[in-house]
């Protein structure tokens, strides 16, 4: 298992060199560069004064050298200077980083919790009601656009019934205890955790139903009913274990996620998040920033994949033995 | 979906400015006292800035962070008097080559050190002239501190007064010597946490969510700020502007903040007001140049040929939601110094527009006259429409169009730096005084490539420059008015470039916020006469 896990790290390595080499000729590719951002919002017309902040933000030399000096600055940890926001890259990253994680974190644990009780419902009660109430509802909430749920869900708590704040991660401008800045972010997480985890939780209900239903026709669990257990023992210690492999994969792929974090929620609610930082970044062109959130991203990846390879061989120690 | 007309907000606007004091006149609310206290939440229809002051401008997000905290020399009001801040008087000498401005006496910078005459000439030379001023202050040849409170601008030309107080009411905030001098300004690291002498203080910066700002205790002017505290928050979204509105947590936001049908149905439950003063000395307009280079465009007569065809009444009233009104020439209406009626416009005609480009050369042969690229600049989501309404608006007299809507920095690069179209869509704005701003997009020396917001079409008409030349140094305020209209007559019968609509900005705020002040650039003012009436 060690053994598997050192590779999986090692193989980062080919990763982030990929992701920065790809992505950099990519914006290079993109018409405009971040200096032409740059002058035009600070409506600079002063052919010397453009000059200047050419050689200030490095853009005086080619493409290759720019490449190579940043790959350097990855291997020595300083991933370089935002001019944009006037401070380093890994500053800038981590001031929006911890309320990504958390919206991200707290989502899909929303996610998790909702799609798989609704995935177990639905397959327990295959064919009822029940099963087609789910269905029904994780269809609509897998459709309905994510940024429309959070501008409903805004109207009707926080504007209509008042009872949650508007957008934000805290309270502006008042002071707080430990306990009750906690609660108070606590508040302003809920809107978007939930309207993006039940985006995400209409994945995970429908693939855990049938996930369940599939080792539901098992032998083994004919022969755990057989033997006369109870159905709730059935269900969650022979069906529930064995169906979990393909929604711990779903999850896996949705953790590399957590960094990148989702525009369009963190837009609606004005979350101070990564996504944001990302999309300005690309359309300004300012490569070094987003270079970063993509390295960070990758390394997130790759963790994550490496520990839902250390969760499959306890959830299926089958897999070890290959 | 729910459409008001532009009379319906103007009409509505005006009612309110009457019955609530906000933006309204100063003697509107000379009968009430201003109350002191209370937090102050303001937003704008924007995003938050790269940093909170940003040296050379750095459009209108930092240009509101930063201005709560650094202050002008003077500032100009709706009435176009200008008020002292940092300086007492600018007086012209009698040959307009020198100023002399005389400065507040004991006024301190945040850390505590003295705001003196060394300041000043410091931003003057090292400032204002290379970085803020976009060329304005090119003419400025030293500045020199006669003593602690008066600071001599001496130039190498004549330089009108208002011009030069327009300068000075504008883009050229006072920064301070002993923190900037000797270093790289752009990277300084007090640009993300301003020290001013303004009369409000940072005090904390959370990236992605707000800025609040306390009460400056040691401020020159003691009864203000009337506000204890100021956050400044972004949403990004318009829709969650409104939801904030509702919900109570914020009182004021400038320049369009919240969807154009949000704005009626929140104006009418009367616990909000919307106003369009405000904004006379930043006035916006959706531009179209046509590149005067290609074949086809070069000639005048197919430039009008072509404004003939364009529905302004449409492009007001259905892409804006009558947040936008039809220009009659480059400079906006709003703009009561230089903006003049009689000048030439463009009816709605298409069967002239046809038959004019019958006589130029161009009949429909094959289905069409000829084919055009449009660009239009998709930082606005108007932009994105008018380009969409001006492809069929051209397709319907014959002209096929290839339209192009990139994002902002494709848009940059393909108008401004390549001159990649043969009509382009952007947006001008500018302050009250023409030059440079307004004028640099249509004079020989506005022809820079690569710097955006400047003479796209390369247009070049030597009567035209020199006109401009005659009116930079002219100090006679009637005979520059004259001369404006003068070079505004040209530009509008050669039609190089043309302001189609021009952009009606409102405030929206709680009905108990008042302003005790008529700020012609209600964005970029310091909001210390904001106070909370509850």
């Amino acid at each position: 298992m060690l053994r598997i896990l050192f590779r999986r790290l090692v193989q980062i390595i080919p990763l982030i060199l990929g992701v920065i080499i790809m992505n950099f000729g990519l914006i290079q590719l993109a018409p405009g560069s971040f200096l032409d951002v740059m002058t035009a919002e600070q409506q600079i017309s002063d052919p010397a004064m453009i000059e200047r902040m050419r050689i200030l933000y490095g853009m005086d030399q080619p493409a290759a050298v720019q490449l190579l000096k940043y790959i350097w600055s990855v291997v020595t940890l300083d991933f370089g200077y935002s001019y944009r926001q006037n401070a380093p890259v890994l500053t800038v990253i981590m001031q929006h980083l911890p309320a990504t994680a958390l919206l991200m974190l707290a989502a899909i644990a929303v996610a998790l919790l909702v799609g798989v009780v609704a995935g177990v419902v639905a397959a327990v009660k295959v064919n009822t009601i029940w099963d087609n109430l789910i269905s029904l509802i994780a269809v609509f909430f897998f459709a309905a656009p994510t940024f429309w749920l959070g501008i409903m869900l805004t109207i009707l708590f926080s504007v209509k019934l008042g009872w949650l704040p508007v957008g934000g991660m805290r309270t502006v401008g008042t002071e707080f205890g430990a306990i009750a800045a906690t609660f108070d972010i606590a508040r302003h997480l809920l809107l978007p955790a939930v309207s993006l985890g039940l985006f995400y939780a209409a994945t995970y209900a429908r693939v855990m139903r049938a996930s369940m239903l599939e080792v539901y026709k098992s032998d083994f669990v004919r022969t755990a009913r057989s033997k006369g257990l109870p159905g709730f023992q059935v269900v969650v210690i022979h069906v529930l274990r064995n169906a979990l492999l393909p929604v711990v994969t779903l999850l896996g792929l949705q953790l590399g996620t957590v960094l990148g974090g989702s525009v369009v929620i963190e837009t609606v609610f004005s979350w101070p998040g990564i996504g944001s930082l990302m999309l300005d970044s690309v359309m300004s062109r300012n490569y070094p920033v987003v270079l970063g959130v993509l390295v960070m991203s990758s390394v997130v990846v790759a963790v994550a994949n490496a520990a839902v390879d250390i969760a499959y061989f306890k959830l299926d120690p089958r897999i070890s033995a290959r | 979906m729910d459409t008001i007309s532009r009379r319906d907000l103007l009409a509505g606007a005006a009612g309110l400015a009457l019955t609530s004091a906000i933006g309204g006149t100063a003697s509107g609310q000379a009968a009430r006292t201003p109350k002191r206290g209370g937090t102050l939440v303001g937003s704008w229809g924007g995003f938050e800035p790269q940093a909170l002051f940003v040296p050379p401008g750095g459009g209108s997000s930092p240009n509101m962070t930063s201005t709560k905290v650094l202050e002008r020399l003077i500032r100009l009001d709706e009435d176009l008097q200008f008020r002292p801040v940092l300086a007492l008087s600018v007086t012209p000498a009698a040959d307009f080559r020198s100023y002399t401005i005389k400065l507040r006496p004991n006024v301190k910078w945040h850390d505590g050190a003295d705001f003196t005459a060394d300041d000043v000439v410091f931003n003057a030379m090292d400032y204002w002239k290379p970085i803020s001023s976009g060329g304005a202050l090119n003419a400025l040849v030293s500045a020199e501190a006669v003593d602690k409170e008066t600071v001599v601008l001496k130039f190498n030309a004549t330089v009108p007064d208002f011009f030069l107080k327009s300068i000075l009411a504008g883009r050229t905030v006072t920064i301070p010597k002993h923190i900037y001098a000797g270093k790289e300004m752009m990277t300084n690291p007090a640009n993300n946490l301003p020290i001013g002498t303004g009369p409000f203080k940072v005090r904390e910066w959370v990236r992605g969510s707000h800025v609040e700002y306390v009460r400056n205790e040691n401020y020159w002017d003691p009864q203000l700020p009337y506000v204890d505290k100021l956050v400044i928050r972004w949403w990004r979204d318009p829709a969650s502007r409104s939801a904030a509105f509702e919900a109570g947590q914020l009182d004021f936001a400038v320049f369009n903040p919240i969807p154009a049908p949000d704005v009626k149905r929140l104006v009418d439950t009367r616990r909000f007001t919307a106003v369009t003063e405000g904004y006379k000395n930043t006035a916006w307009a959706l531009t179209t140049y046509f590149n005067t280079q290609r074949e086809i465009f070069k000639r005048a007569d197919v430039r009008r040929a072509l404004l003939h065809a364009v529905d302004r009444e449409f492009i007001s009233d259905t892409i804006y939601f009558g947040r936008a009104k039809p220009a009659t020439g480059h400079i906006p209406s709003s703009n009561s110094l230089f903006y003049f009626k009689d000048l030439p416009t463009y009816s709605f005609d298409p069967d002239k527009a046809g038959k004019l480009l019958d006589a130029a050369g161009y009949p429909i042969r094959n289905g069409s006259r000829f084919t055009m690229n449009i660009v239009s600049a998709g930082w606005f989501e108007e932009n994105v429409k008018a380009g969409q309404y001006l492809r069929q608006a051209f397709e319907d007299i014959g002209i096929k169009v290839d339209l192009a809507i990139p994002d902002r920095a494709t848009s940059l690069k393909r108008i401004y730096t390549d001159y990649e179209f043969d009509m382009a869509i952007s947006n001008n704005s500018g302050p009250l005084e023409l030059a440079p701003q307004w004028t640099q997009s249509y004079t020989t020396s506005g022809i820079v490539k690569g710097a955006a917001f400047r003479n796209a079409s390369r247009y070049s008409n030597p009567a035209l420059d020199k006109l401009v030349d005659q009116y930079l140094v002219e100090t006679d305020p009637k005979k520059r008015q004259a001369l404006a209209r003068e070079f505004q007559l040209i530009l509008a019968t050669e039609a190089p470039v043309t302001s189609l609509v021009e952009i009606v900005s409102a405030t929206v705020a709680r009905s108990d916020v008042r302003v005790a002040a008529n700020y012609a650039d209600v964005l970029g003012e310091s909001w210390a006469h904001i106070w909370l009436d509850r």
